[in-house]
């Protein structure tokens, strides 16, 4: 007996995500099986089942931080857009009104 | 590092709110604290299918029937995740079920009395899955994250059972002379148990699981919480409470008195000696010896014959 990983999917728009595990002798009555125990209402749309040996993990969640200062991947880093753009409508202002 | 290092990070790391996966280092008493608590939560699950399955018969319709069934279905389904989560502990779910059936190991008091009629199961559905409900939900903030994930899955379905337990004692409570006594008898035999089923008060210094957050409330706390929930919602259908009878107090929190309980029983049921004990293991045990052919089928790989 094997212990295999499920995963749902709620609907086409949405990713798998893993709902629990089931012990299963193969695939097959691993489907079955987590059919039984995460789909007796239909919660969702598909259903995969991997084997726990075939999961590769990160050794160690402190891999995921950020080393240094990434602020600029955020969309919080430009926050102040809407000052900037006032500025540069005042300095096109400012040209038009020169020329 | 020493094993008095790690336990010095473990316990900061769980002081500091921080769960714990079963693949995740961890004391030895943590292990098996919680893998008992568990143990204990799956042998409920599927001990506690079999009161209601005892009611079947009584059901009025056929629609009865069949929710219950589904009910039934789902207290197994949830026996089965938890199992799963406590085997990752390191004890394999046969030597937890031998275990059960040999009663070396424990279920919940409730389900070691007996069934009458379908009073029975307004009663357990309302007021027991309602208890229940209280102590899971609190679980969802428990440190040992596999738990709480199975969890999540367990309460809401316990919150549909609830429903269908308030569904069928309203029906009750608005109906015949005949029908609501169905439900304040249930409730006469009921509610000692359901006052035990929270435990006797907590002792902070002595549990291990309230110091590393596997429990995040004590049991009087959570019994507070059942008390002012359902204890007016029974009293405005009219219904009586025998001893210990709840009372309103000058803080406004319904609440029993401690020498109104007679802790007598659960003491008999602590020791897998409750009424219905014996007999209710004992079909365990049974079905799980004419299902070994099951068992042996599925241990290995189906072998498909072109």
């Amino acid at each position: 007996m094997e212990t295999f990983e499920v995963f749902r999917r709620s609907g086409h728009k949405d990713p798998f995500e893993h709902c629990g595990a089931v012990i299963a002798p193969d695939p097959e009555m691993a489907l079955l099986m987590a059919k039984e125990c995460f789909f007796r209402r239909r919660e969702g749309d598909h259903l995969w089942v991997v084997r726990r040996s075939d999961i590769h993990k990160l050794p160690d969640e402190s891999l995921l931080d950020i080393a240094a200062d990434k602020s600029y991947r955020f969309a919080h880093a430009y926050r102040d857009v809407v000052a900037k753009r006032e500025r540069a409508r005042a300095r096109a202002r400012r040209i038009q009104e020169a020329s | 590092m020493t094993y008095e290092d790690r336990l010095a990070r473990f316990n900061e790391h769980i002081e500091a709110g921080g769960k714990v996966e079963a693949e995740d280092w961890m004391p030895d008493d943590y292990r098996r604290g919680v893998l008992k608590f568990i143990e204990m939560h799956a042998n409920s699950e599927i001990m506690g299918a079999i009161p209601e399955r005892e009611c079947l018969p009584f059901a009025p319709s056929l629609q009865r029937k069949m929710s219950l069934a589904a009910k039934i279905q789902d207290e197994v389904g949830h026996a089965q995740l938890l199992y799963r989560v406590a085997e990752d502990l390191g004890k394999s779910r046969d030597a937890m079920y031998s275990d059960l059936i040999n009663g070396k190991s424990k279920f919940h008091n409730v389900f070691h009395y007996p069934t009458a009629h379908w009073g029975d199961v307004a009663l357990i559905g309302w007021l027991i899955d309602g208890a229940a409900l209280v102590t899971q939900a609190a679980l969802l903030e428990s440190s040992y994250a596999p738990y709480t994930r199975v969890l999540k899955r367990i309460c809401a379905e316990e919150q549909l059972h609830l429903r269908h337990g308030e569904d069928i004692t309203l029906e009750l409570a608005s109906g015949t002379d005949a029908q609501r006594a169905l439900f304040q008898d249930a409730l006469d035999r009921w509610w000692l148990a359901i006052i035990h089923f929270f435990g006797p008060r907590s002792n902070p210094n002595k549990d291990l699981l309230l110091r590393w957050k596997v429990k995040t409330r004590t049991n009087e706390d959570l019994r507070q919480e059942f008390l002012d929930r359902y204890v007016p919602k029974v009293l405005e259908l009219g219904f009586s409470f025998p001893q210990p009878v709840p009372y309103l107090d000058d803080d406004g929190h319904w609440r029993v008195r401690e020498e109104d309980i007679d802790w007598g029983p659960l003491e008999a049921v602590k020791r897998n000696q409750g009424p219905e004990t014996a007999r209710r293991l004992a079909l365990r045990r049974k079905l799980w010896e004419e299902h070994a052919w099951v068992r042996e089928a599925l241990a290995e790989p189906a072998v498909h014959v072109a």
